[in-house]
């Protein structure tokens, strides 16, 4: 066999078992919830001013256990979880309950991936940029301003700054509305629909959009490329080429940046795998509509079948970022990484 | 080496840390905020009741308790800030010592394992990595509930925190292992437990501090989330239980900023400082940015 198909095969094992054991972990603390969802269904039935009969309410309570899959000895929950783990469809949402828990994430996917796959990516791109020039600038009152400020924006999480930023712009200068966002039907028949739906979607992302860019950007991704860039020009080779006389330009381009893309690459990856979660507490602050916030919901009110969804998603976003990185990436963009024929 | 030698080996590495401006500052920081909870051991015992005091005052400077002005369930907030401090620190402190500890012994011995052993540590941590931190840890904290303490959050929070820092002590244990000198160690006849000790270890360990600080920071974050959720003990003054109250009764939107700004500034200033010093702790282990002299 060919090393690479070998390495593959491995690759891929461990990936499936990786999220076999992760899937179950969730699963028992999930279930170590105390609150019932069918107990608290029936009592909202039983609100509605319906009498039921004791035998009744049990028959009751007994098609609703089956059809979230809760009856039966626990190892049979655990089995008819698991089968719908490989099919990553967990049957009816209790929360919105005749619709399938995959129909209510779907809803709530776009807004959520949207968001942070374009964050990550603006943020991204823009820190590696300003890292990499940042290292080649001869004005150190300019690197130096821009360092500090990354320095203290670095260790913030950006729930905390998101805090300050509503204080700021909705309250002392109010630019943003903090009004819960509504999810309108998205009907793009005619062009003003669509101007209203996209003058919709800023309207909603703009905020958490700007906190979560503002922290990562000009924290965490231009932070990693700066350091990484300094200490790769401090490596032999970097410095013998400079000695070589090599032009600059071509420095930074072909012997530092190429080099400090492994890691920044990996770590991109794995942000990107990252985005099923939703920003949890981002969007709770901001009331917007993500998977963070239905997640949440979900746990609070012991919806398994959405917040195991949501797990399983986010789960399988990682680790297919990371099975990526190791089996396809790397090869393309490390050198050093080759296979023997 | 004799307890005089350490203790002048300690010293020396502090002077040569403290030649960075990041790490005076850094320092500075936490000092303040360090006698800020200390002042916690003389705030009033009525302090904890509610509506002792006149309720949404805004700051004045008749007496101490009134400094900061009092909120709207009628305690000062000055009191309620230095217990925060304090109770904060101490949920950082305890994930740290625990979490991270618990990282670096397994990521020793995944790195040392070799074969299946090796392959059931990986699965394990990675299994870890892959779960969403926040939403298990805000599952963790609703089966919990019950038994939430100040002194069981450190240990909910270690159920997480210990993942990454066991994967990166396991790949330098595994990049240190495979160089030169250690072969030569072996061959040279010195024991396996020698060899980890005095070659592997010195290298873990610079990480490990670093990681050690970065872990106070992360833990005191995560409370503040579950906090913001509700979902911390609320009836203990942390910085996280500070902004859940400010946020249940709208201060916000109601101008109280002497009771939104305390927790927000001093959160960001606990991240900074902390990350001050472990930059600068990471820089003074790494030779190459280290800057001549020092060799």
């Amino acid at each position: 066999m060919h090393p690479f198909v070998k390495h593959l095969v491995n690759r891929t094992m461990v990936m499936v078992i990786t999220l076999f054991i992760a899937f179950n972990i969730s699963y028992l603390l999930i279930r170590a919830i105390p609150t019932s969802a069918v107990d608290a269904m029936l009592g909202a039935i039983a609100q509605l001013g319906q009498r039921l009969d004791p035998e009744e309410y049990m028959r009751m309570r007994q098609v609703l256990l089956e059809l979230f899959g809760l009856s039966g000895s626990p190892l049979d929950q655990y089995l008819t979880y698991l089968k719908r783990f490989f099919t990553l469809d967990f049957g009816f949402s209790f929360i919105v309950f005749p619709r399938p828990a995959r129909e209510i994430v779907l809803r709530y996917l776009p807004w959520s991936v949207g968001l942070l796959l374009f964050t990550t990516v603006i943020s991204w791109t823009l820190g590696n940029i300003i890292g990499v020039i940042v290292s080649f600038v001869k004005n150190r009152y300019i690197s130096g301003a821009l360092e500090n400020i990354a320095i203290v924006l670095y260790p913030i999480p950006y729930y905390v700054f998101s805090l300050a930023l509503i204080y700021i712009f909705a309250y002392l200068i109010p630019i943003f509305s903090l009004s819960p966002a509504t999810m309108p039907a998205i009907s793009i028949a005619s062009l003003w629909d669509l101007i209203n739906v996209v003058f919709h979607i800023l309207k909603t992302a703009s905020a958490p959009a700007l906190s979560i860019i503002v922290i990562s950007a000009l924290g965490w991704w231009f932070i990693s490329s700066r350091t990484l860039s300094l200490a790769t020009m401090t490596e032999d080779y970097v410095i013998y080429a400079r000695l070589r006389g090599i032009d600059i330009g071509r420095i930074r381009g072909r012997y530092v940046l190429r080099s400090i893309m492994v890691p920044q690459v990996t770590a991109l990856a794995l942000a990107l795998g990252a985005v099923f979660s939703g920003a949890l507490v981002t969007e709770y602050i901001f009331a917007y509509p993500g998977l963070g916030s239905l997640l949440y919901q979900a746990i609070i009110i012991g919806d398994y079948p959405i917040a195991l969804t949501i797990l399983s998603l986010s789960m399988i976003g990682v680790t297919l970022a990371t099975w990526f990185l190791d089996t396809v990436v790397y090869y393309l963009i490390d050198p050093r990484i080759r296979f023997a024929k | 080496m004799s307890t005089s030698l350490k203790i002048y080996a300690f010293i020396k590495i502090f002077k040569s840390l403290f030649k960075y401006r990041r790490f005076r500052i850094g320092l500075a920081i936490i000092t303040i905020i360090a006698i800020l909870s200390i002042a916690s051991l003389f705030s009033p015992p009525q302090y904890k009741r509610w509506y002792a005091y006149p309720k949404d005052r805004p700051p004045q400077l008749t007496s101490i308790d009134m400094i900061l002005g009092t909120t709207t369930n009628g305690r000062p907030v000055f009191w309620i800030m230095v217990n925060a401090l304090a109770n904060s620190l101490y949920i950082g402190l305890l994930t740290a010592l625990i979490g991270s500890h618990a990282g670096l012994l397994v990521g020793l011995l995944a790195g040392l394992s070799r074969g299946k052993t090796e392959s059931a540590f990986i699965l394990l941590i990675d299994s870890f990595i892959v779960m969403p931190g926040l939403p298990i840890l805000i599952v963790l904290a609703l089966a919990l509930k019950q038994s939430m303490t100040i002194l069981t959050i450190p240990l909910i929070l270690s159920i997480i925190a210990w993942a990454w820092p066991a994967r990166n002590v396991r790949s330098i244990t595994l990049s240190v292992i495979s160089k030169d000198f250690i072969t030569i160690a072996s061959f040279s006849g010195i024991k396996f437990f020698n060899i980890l000790l005095h070659e592997v270890m010195p290298y873990v360990l610079g990480w490990h501090l670093t990681n050690f600080i970065n872990t106070i920071i992360w833990a005191i974050g995560m409370e503040t989330a579950l906090a913001v959720f509700g979902l911390s003990i609320l009836s203990e003054d942390t910085l996280g239980t500070m902004i859940y109250w400010v946020l249940n009764y709208n201060a916000l939107f109601r101008g109280m900023w002497w009771w939104l700004l305390p927790p927000i500034i001093l959160l960001i200033s606990i991240f900074v400082g902390f990350y001050l010093i472990s930059v600068s702790v990471s820089s003074y282990l790494n030779p190459r940015l280290r800057g001549g002299g020092q060799q």
